[in-house]
């Protein structure tokens, strides 16, 4: 319930504000957003199978997002950031889709 | 590849949601205290707000693509009424000096020789507006058309820059005194040409339908005109490509002057 409400709040701020990227921000956007999924639904699925708990939660998405940025910041720094970017964005993304997946199993039982 | 296969198949929730309900803590599917709640509620707005800036960041710069369009338009809008402008400005002095000019030379009975000299050479030049008979020869670009509508007909087909002056100079052969493209006069060193999609006459664009009109003897001139290469050209492409074609007698045809010939190299050779 405060997670959704959470999400709502933070929706409509970021809609009414709109606030501006910086510009040395932009690269690690696309992967603060997967890594940002990555929590989301993993919250998710821990909440269907009881066993969620916040401070799991809280640690896995900023500690997620900052590996995530770390990586490609190295990546950018070595020239290679494009490539870490998709490699964030696959592994994330992977582990997005099967939570997904479980999310679903345990809704439907299907 | 365990990595990958590590990835595909163990389980993908985070090993610390089980671990900490092993230890249990929480692990209730509720929050459990007050301070985690709050914890709770700032990660998830972040979340959103982050998902949501991502959202207005791509909305707001698709419109600036747009915008910078919008704007390489209007400057190129602006920049031709600033030449046409010019041009009529060109146009207007230019009258000016040659009013001036013939009330110099009015003066002297040398100077008036001079002067019906002038308006001959000028005349003839295709520097000053002449009416009289002719043909007025229309040509188009295809329509686009639907692919069901005709299957033997190509879509699209543009006239260009050769087949203009294939026209051109089917006319001039035809025996026409004086031609002009869309109200563009010609003259012996007018250029017709492509720049990209644009034909250019004369350094400016024109744009289709092209009209070229042609002061001449209207019968032998549409004889003659029908009977030409470019006279078959223009009705093949017409019967293959849809290119429009269409010609047109004419008693009382007006075309306007061009602008003056200058001559920046070729010198009079001097008799000696």
């Amino acid at each position: 319930m405060i997670a959704a409400i959470g999400l709502a709040i933070g929706v409509t701020l970021g809609l009414v504000l709109q606030p501006d990227v910086p510009l040395w921000l932009q690269p690690y956007l696309p992967i603060a957003i997967v890594a940002a999924l990555d929590a989301l639904f993993g919250a998710v699925r821990a909440t269907l199978e009881g066993v969620f708990n916040e401070r799991v939660f809280v640690v896995s998405f900023v500690a997620n997002t900052v590996v995530a940025a770390l990586i490609v910041f190295l990546g950018d720094q070595l020239g290679v950031g494009s490539q870490l970017t998709t490699a964030v964005v696959v592994v994330l993304g992977i582990r997005i889709f099967s939570n997904a997946a479980a999310i679903r199993r345990d809704l439907f039982h299907a | 590849m365990s990595l990958l296969a590590d990835l595909m198949t163990s389980d993908a929730l985070d090993p610390g949601y089980t671990t900490a309900a092993r230890r249990g803590e929480g692990g209730n599917g509720r929050t459990s205290s007050r301070s985690g709640a709050v914890l709770v509620l700032v990660t998830v707005v972040a979340i959103g707000l982050l998902l949501a800036t991502a959202v207005a960041k791509v909305r707001r710069e698709e419109p600036v693509a747009e915008r910078h369009r919008q704007e390489l338009v209007a400057e190129i809008e602006s920049q031709t009424r600033q030449t046409d402008r010019l041009q009529r400005e060109l146009v207007r002095q230019r009258r000016e000096t040659a009013r001036h000019r013939a009330a110099l030379l009015a003066q002297s009975a040398a100077g008036q020789r001079t002067q019906h000299e002038l308006s001959r050479l000028a005349f003839v030049a295709g520097e000053t507006p002449v009416e009289g008979p002719g043909i007025q020869v229309t040509v188009d670009d295809a329509p686009e058309r639907s692919e069901q509508e005709s299957d033997d007909v190509i879509s699209g087909a543009r006239v260009l820059d050769r087949d203009l002056q294939e026209l051109v100079n089917s006319l001039w052969a035809a025996g026409a005194d004086a031609i002009a493209i869309n109200g563009q006069r010609l003259t012996s060193v007018t250029a017709i040409r492509a720049a990209g999609d644009a034909i250019l006459v004369d350094y400016r664009p024109v744009n289709p339908p092209y009209v070229v009109t042609a002061i001449g003897d209207p019968d032998t001139m549409e004889t003659r005109f029908a009977d030409s290469r470019a006279g078959r050209l223009f009705r093949t492409l017409e019967s293959t490509f849809g290119i429009g074609f269409g010609v047109r007698r004419d008693e009382g045809l007006k075309l306007p002057g061009a602008s003056a010939l200058t001559l920046h190299y070729a010198r009079e050779v001097r008799q000696r």
